[in-house]
């Protein structure tokens, strides 16, 4: 009898163990040392005036993944509208399922979630090559025929923002939300204070990189490991909008290597930290944000995090087009590039299908994009005023509005590791150990491979 | 002993069970996906040896290698010695050893993660505690996650987590020699020192091999300081960083899983060659 007892009690132990290992593989990077979350509280309630249509009797819980979380500026907007949401339907039990954006480790859950059988019932994700995987793995359904059924949802969206979330089959499987732009953040009370013209081309961004790191400012608050956006702008000046989209199959672009080779210049001029090589994006951003630099390469999404005090004084300008190259100076990244996904296995469930599809349109609706949009600075993707938005972003707007175009990241045209490599040369391109065109060859082997 | 079989199976199948999922499953799973060229999550093709040929030709995982020999070295001489010291002190004192044990264990309890962040606002060069200080003093602040300097920058975060572990194990060790042998120490008149290096330590020989053997291969899983300090940047790249880089941010399965064998053959090498050199017979009392 007694030894009976322990094998049950040894099954219990075992239990729990699998369950200590379990949620051992759920932890978020919420921990990171973030920014202040300002802007976050300023979101209204969003209006519903639809008359609530028959609730779904059974009780569902629905999970949403999504990165409004962390120190993200809309996480408690959109907690708000899943607030609301169930207050509405109080059968609806939904799960806010959020990851930080602050680094890769959310693309790592969210594609092992919808290999794994594990998909949450709406995600909330990247469109394009991101999500080209678990689209051609039919894991997410196609909306095109929920929205020609529902024409005031539909509506709600701006023609080119739903054009601009279609996935290459030309199929919409991403309903979305907030668009985005990057740029160049600058902080103009310190470009005062040295007397600097604003770096609206190459020749004022040197001058004014000297003058700052002379006087012991960090110029341009940039890490090499993640120096995602610095990649993304540099080409982008020095190609163009065609001549980024090349890709590193058909040969190495002169206009890349320029690009990237001009990160040297910059090096040498003082631009980057000291300790570049070792910060995160979260902390250059942070050295931006408490005025210790003078510009940073941002989305609009890190407005929300600034402190008020630059945030009051900061404008956004397009990378300034490099001396020799392709660029217009008004070559900008941005775009609806994400979205709500529903997945395929909800939508076939019938007891859940209901009213996932009505928490979608939900929080799809011109109210909740104006609530989210209010609170993270980006675009939307309805036709809706946002009021009380700071200076910042009023010039993101305009500086999108103003664009000879807008363009994915070049990220989008290359395979994850191919950019990586691109990455990891940086550090040594900025220290001259490494030539561009070193870099360069050296990612466009890692994609040759890829793509074979 | 017939009768026994039952239960014998019965206790061993969940912890079968367990390491089967945990361990034997995803290592030959990694086998497998190490002859496969993937992308992304849902396309792979067989590509061979070729993720083999490319490891060996591979600069980065040459010297991700080095950095991980260089932290194990660290390890070995500096969270073992110091482990070793301050449980030989622990174990000579005769008031509040509790308190000492309580102490000196607690950062075990701490997360890697937390700690790592703990360092990076005490290394930060804008902001950092330590340069704060520096600068307090009027001097010129340190880059202390320079290009030469941060793996052994990182190391001592990855030190200090990890002593109080071997220091309860030690402790625990010293604990098992019978006091006799102590006595007959004293009126023979050893003491100190000599009483350390001539009696404690030989005695507790067979469990230092095992805290050795811990802490080499425990080196080969550095992982979350290295990540949150420096992003294995200037040259802080170890074998637990690259294969995730690998594996999880350029999402190259089968070149991260080829990696892991790597990491997993590299491991056995090593603990064999540790064994072999402290081979030594075993102590019984």
């Amino acid at each position: 009898m007694l030894k009976k007892k322990s094998t049950t009690a040894l099954a219990a132990l075992s239990m729990a163990a699998v369950l200590a290992l379990t949620a051992c593989g759920s932890n978020g990077n919420n921990g990171n040392s973030g920014a202040s979350n300002g802007g976050a509280s300023a979101s209204p309630a969003p209006t519903t005036s639809t008359a609530p249509t028959e609730a779904p009797a059974k009780d569902v819980s629905l999970r949403v993944f999504s990165t409004f979380g962390g120190t993200d500026a809309a996480r408690e907007a959109f907690q708000k509208l899943l607030d609301d949401f169930s207050a509405k339907y109080p059968n609806v039990k939904i799960d806010n399922d959020v990851m930080s954006a602050n680094d890769d480790g959310f693309r790592t859950k969210v594609n092992s979630d919808m290999n794994s059988g594990n998909e949450p019932d709406l995600l909330f994700y990247f469109v394009g090559a991101d999500a080209k995987g678990f689209v051609d793995a039919g894991k997410v359904v196609p909306l095109n025929s929920l929205l020609d059924e529902d024409a005031e949802w539909k509506n709600g969206f701006i023609p080119s923002a739903l054009e601009s979330v279609k996935q290459p089959d030309g199929n919409i499987y991403a309903a979305p939300l907030t668009g985005f732009y990057e740029g160049l953040f600058v902080n103009k009370a310190i470009f005062e204070k040295y007397n600097l013209e604003l770096p609206t081309d190459w020749d004022k961004l040197t001058k004014a990189v000297k003058t700052l790191s002379e006087n012991k400012i960090i110029p341009l608050a940039a890490p090499f490991d993640q120096s995602h956006y610095v990649i993304e702008h540099s080409v982008l000046a020095a190609s163009g909008s065609e001549g980024q989209k090349a890709g590193l199959l058909n040969g190495i672009s002169p206009e890349w290597e320029l690009g990237i080779g001009k990160l040297k210049e910059l090096g040498d001029l003082g631009a980057f930290p000291k300790d570049a090589a070792t910060i995160d994006l979260t902390m250059a951003a942070n050295y931006y944000s408490q005025g210790l630099a003078a510009m940073v390469l941002e989305g609009s999404w890190a407005i929300g995090g600034m402190a008020d005090a630059v945030k009051s004084t900061s404008t956004v300008l397009p990378f300034p087009a490099i001396p020799g190259g392709k660029g217009t100076g008004k070559d900008v990244v941005g775009g609806f590039g994400s979205g709500f996904y529903l997945s395929k296995a909800t939508y076939d469930n019938a007891d859940k299908k209901d009213a996932a599809v009505q928490l979608l349109k939900f929080l799809t609706s011109k109210d909740a994009i104006k609530a989210v949009a209010t609170a993270n600075g980006g675009t939307p993707a309805a036709d809706v005023q946002i009021d009380g938005l700071p200076q910042v972003a009023l010039d993101g707007f305009k500086m999108v509005a103003d664009s000879t175009s807008v363009n994915s990241p070049i990220d989008s045209y290359l395979s994850p590791e191919t950019f990586t490599t691109i990455r990891q040369n940086i550090q040594g391109v900025v220290k001259g150990e490494k030539t561009a065109k070193q870099a360069l060859e050296a990612a466009e082997k890692i994609e040759k491979a890829n793509k074979q | 002993m017939k009768g026994d079989k039952k239960y014998i199976v019965a206790f061993l199948a969940p912890a079968l069970l367990l390491i089967s999922t945990f361990v034997y499953y995803p290592f030959l799973k990694s086998l497998y996906l190490s002859f496969y060229r993937t992308s992304g999550f849902f396309d792979k093709k067989f590509v061979g040896l070729d993720n083999y040929k490319r490891m060996f030709t591979d600069d980065l995982l040459g010297a991700a290698t080095l950095h991980t020999l260089e932290i194990m070295l660290y390890t070995i001489v500096f969270q073992v010695g110091i482990a070793l010291v301050l449980a030989v002190m622990v174990d000579n004192i005769s008031k509040g050893k509790q308190f000492f044990r309580t102490v000196f264990f607690f950062p075990i309890v701490i997360s890697g993660a937390a700690i790592s962040l703990l360092f990076v606002l005490i290394y930060n060069y804008q902001f950092g505690m330590l340069n704060n200080a520096i600068a307090g003093l009027g001097l010129e602040k340190v880059l202390w996650l320079s290009e030469t300097g941060s793996l052994k920058a990182v190391a001592v975060p990855t030190v200090w987590h990890y002593v109080g572990f071997y220091f309860i194990l030690f402790l625990t060790a010293m604990s098992k020699i019978p006091a006799d042998f102590y006595e007959a120490a004293k009126l023979e008149g050893i003491s100190g020192i000599k009483k350390t290096t001539m009696l404690t330590i030989p005695l507790i020989l067979s469990d230092i091999k095992v805290v050795l053997i811990l802490a080499i291969t425990g080196t080969l899983k550095v992982f979350d300081f290295v990540w949150i300090l420096s992003r294995g940047q200037n040259g802080t790249e170890v074998l637990g960083t690259y294969m995730y880089k690998k594996a999880l941010v350029d999402q190259n399965f089968g070149y991260g899983s080829t990696i892991a064998i790597y990491i997993v053959v590299f491991g056995l090498i090593l603990s064999i060659i540790t064994n072999r050199l402290l081979k030594r017979e075993e102590i019984t009392y």
